[in-house]
């Protein structure tokens, strides 16, 4: 195991827990944002060089640039909520999470000998997208077609607003 | 393992060093070239023709007082101009000065980290790029610098739509993503004595690309994040000394780094000024040396036309900047990639 | 390398906890991303299991996937912001008007 592998998963698990635990939700958009580019950084380690660059791109430079923009525009420490949860909901969320955690676990702990490390023998962008429009060209216009609809959706959500008619 | 090491720190210290340490220049070239334009003199109290006005300007920014007000939040507060430098610096990792060079029977390559997505790296670190102001303009927590900040965010996410058009058009154009082949290509002339560069392939892309690195770095006809007759000063309002100078400097390096695409793409990179083979003859080492030289001068041109441009061109309305974004460069980017795909695909078929 | 199997299960499950406990819409959505990655994750690593690029190429379906879900959870949040005043889920009980 190298260090960088422990070090990596490490950053990932802190970043992680401060997503979900942290108390202002700016903070836990910014561990987010972390936590992607610690993943893109795995990705790079697992020998994808191409997907670890797409991720920080995408995920890091605008993914999560949307959150911490919308969080900034509704400050929810102005308006916190204080209803309290009731005990027996919190039990069961965690004991959810935790048992699917150790099915998880489990199964891969069962099955981690018989996995094998391929080497890969050509990751490169260019053997990437040689699949990706021979193999997958239905998928990836399907992709190009939802990608669309969200951009006219986002403008439709957004534009709908009664109260101040916006100049055409 | 100890000699990698060596290398690449030898290698990031003058990357590094060389960008930050050219900033003093630069600003000398700013204040004295708008009292130019302007008919007026400039700084030029300090030193002969005021080229010690930059190192005063360290001094007093070193030595004021940090005034850190009561309301900031103070962990982002101090963190925020730290992202900005950083994310500046990261992208110059990719950008060569110079082609591959052999050295003690080694060949090293001048960039830092060497990659064939070079181009497709550097901007997908450059997208982190806002996070430094948007932290500052939340963290300052006033009203002028959130302003400030999304409107700063916003802009340079739009701009990024039209600046990868123009990129992917040249990706299209060179086959291409490693900076060491794109330079390959561009290498040569036409006819005998037009160089062979991107520019004038792709002159529309040129100028999307552009506009671009105008609105990404924030200066001047697109400084709206800054906007002082609207937004007092936008995002770094509550910063004083070497906080301040800190996004100073990071300004400066995203536009060191992004004129630095752009040469690469449309004019070069580090491949021969014209006139300049017959400086070099058959020695390897001063060919190194040319193509450094060549890089610099390109450099140098970028920031003046910089410099040009701001003093000449008024700020935009935000509507109007991003009405230019969205309706005017987005689809001209999108008809000039169809058009160059096109193009690119009858070639090779 | 077996490490990153145990993370990705780990990222799923926060994200499974986040996304139940937390009470406003936001961090939901936030919650959720972190379990796509964790799930991203895995397809990385079984394609470095298996030698196809395939499962690399699902990451890059995610992707799409995920930044479309983000941008119309956001503005769709947005718009309830501006109707309702609030975010938390537990205010948000009414369906129609």
């Amino acid at each position: 195991m190298m260090f960088v592998d422990v070090l990596l998963t490490v950053l990932t698990v802190a970043f992680a827990l401060l997503t979900v635990f942290s108390k202002k939700t700016v903070i836990s958009a910014f561990a987010l944002l972390m936590t992607l580019v610690c993943i893109g950084g795995i990705y790079y380690q697992l020998g994808s060089v191409f997907l670890s660059a797409i991720q920080v791109l995408v995920n890091a430079g605008a993914v999560a640039i949307l959150f911490v923009f919308v969080m900034m525009l509704i400050d929810l420490e102005k308006y916190p909520n204080n209803t309290e949860r009731s005990k027996i909901k919190l039990i069961i969320t965690v004991l959810t999470s935790l048992v699917s955690l150790g099915v998880l676990a489990l199964i891969i702990n069962n099955n981690i000998d018989t996995i094998t490390v391929v080497n890969l023998s050509d990751s490169s962008m260019k053997a990437l997208f040689d699949r990706l429009f021979t193999q997958y060209y239905i998928p990836f216009e399907l992709a190009t077609v939802l990608l669309l609809a969200a951009v006219v959706a986002v403008v439709v959500i957004a534009n709908n607003n009664k109260q101040h008619p916006g100049k055409e | 393992m100890l000699e990698l090491i060596l290398e690449t720190l030898i290698k990031a210290a003058i990357i590094v060093g060389l960008p930050l340490g050219s900033i003093p220049i630069i600003l000398v070239v700013e204040r004295r070239g708008a009292g130019f334009m302007q008919k007026r003199l400039g700084p030029n109290r300090v030193g002969p023709f005021g080229l010690m006005q930059p190192l005063a300007d360290v001094f007093k920014f070193l030595f004021k007082e940090e005034v850190e007000p009561s309301h900031v939040r103070p962990f982002f507060y101090t963190i925020a101009p730290l992202i900005a430098l950083v994310v500046a610096v990261m992208p110059l990792a990719v950008i060569p000065v110079a082609a591959p060079f052999d050295f003690n029977g080694k060949t090293i390559f001048p960039e830092v980290f060497h990659t064939d997505l070079g181009i497709f790296f550097a901007f997908a670190v450059s997208a982190l790029g806002s996070y430094g102001i948007l932290v500052a303009g939340w963290a300052s927590n006033n009203k002028f610098s959130m302003l400030g900040a999304l409107r700063a965010c916003a802009q340079m996410v739009s701009y990024e739509l039209s600046l990868t058009t123009a990129i992917v058009a040249m990706i299209f154009l060179y086959g291409s993503n490693d900076i060491h082949s794109i330079v390959a290509e561009q290498t040569g002339y036409w006819f005998g004595f037009l160089p062979k560069w991107g520019f004038f392939v792709q002159p529309v892309a040129a100028v999307l690309f552009l506009v671009g690195i105008f609105a990404e770095s924030n200066r001047l006809p697109f400084d709206l994040a800054e906007g002082e007759s609207e937004l007092v000063a936008g995002y770094h309002i509550e910063y004083s000394s070497i906080k301040f100078a800190i996004f100073f400097m990071a300004e400066y390096v995203h536009m060191l780094v992004l004129s630095g695409l752009f040469i690469i793409l449309f004019f070069g990179g580090y491949s021969l000024l014209p006139g300049m083979e017959l400086l070099v003859g058959d020695s390897a080492l001063m060919l190194t040396i040319m193509q450094v030289l060549s890089f610099i001068i390109k450099i140098s041109l970028m920031v003046w036309f910089f410099v040009w441009v701001r003093w000449t061109l008024p700020r935009f309305r935000y509507d109007q900047l991003m009405m230019l974004g969205w309706e005017r460069l987005l689809p001209l980017g999108i008809f000039n990639l169809i058009i160059t795909v096109l193009v690119v695909h009858f070639r090779n078929h | 390398m077996s490490i990153y199997y145990y993370l990705s299960a780990f990222l799923f499950c926060l994200g499974l906890l986040g996304t139940i406990y937390k009470k406003d819409l936001i961090s939901i959505l936030l919650c959720l991303e972190l379990m796509l990655g964790g799930v991203a994750l895995l397809f990385v690593l079984f394609s470095r299991a298996t030698g196809f690029l395939d499962a690399q190429l699902q990451v890059f379906f995610i992707m799409i996937i995920s930044a479309c879900e983000v941008a119309i959870g956001l503005s769709m949040i947005i718009s309830l912001y501006r109707k309702k005043n609030t975010v938390y889920t537990d205010e948000l009980k009414i369906i129609s008007e």
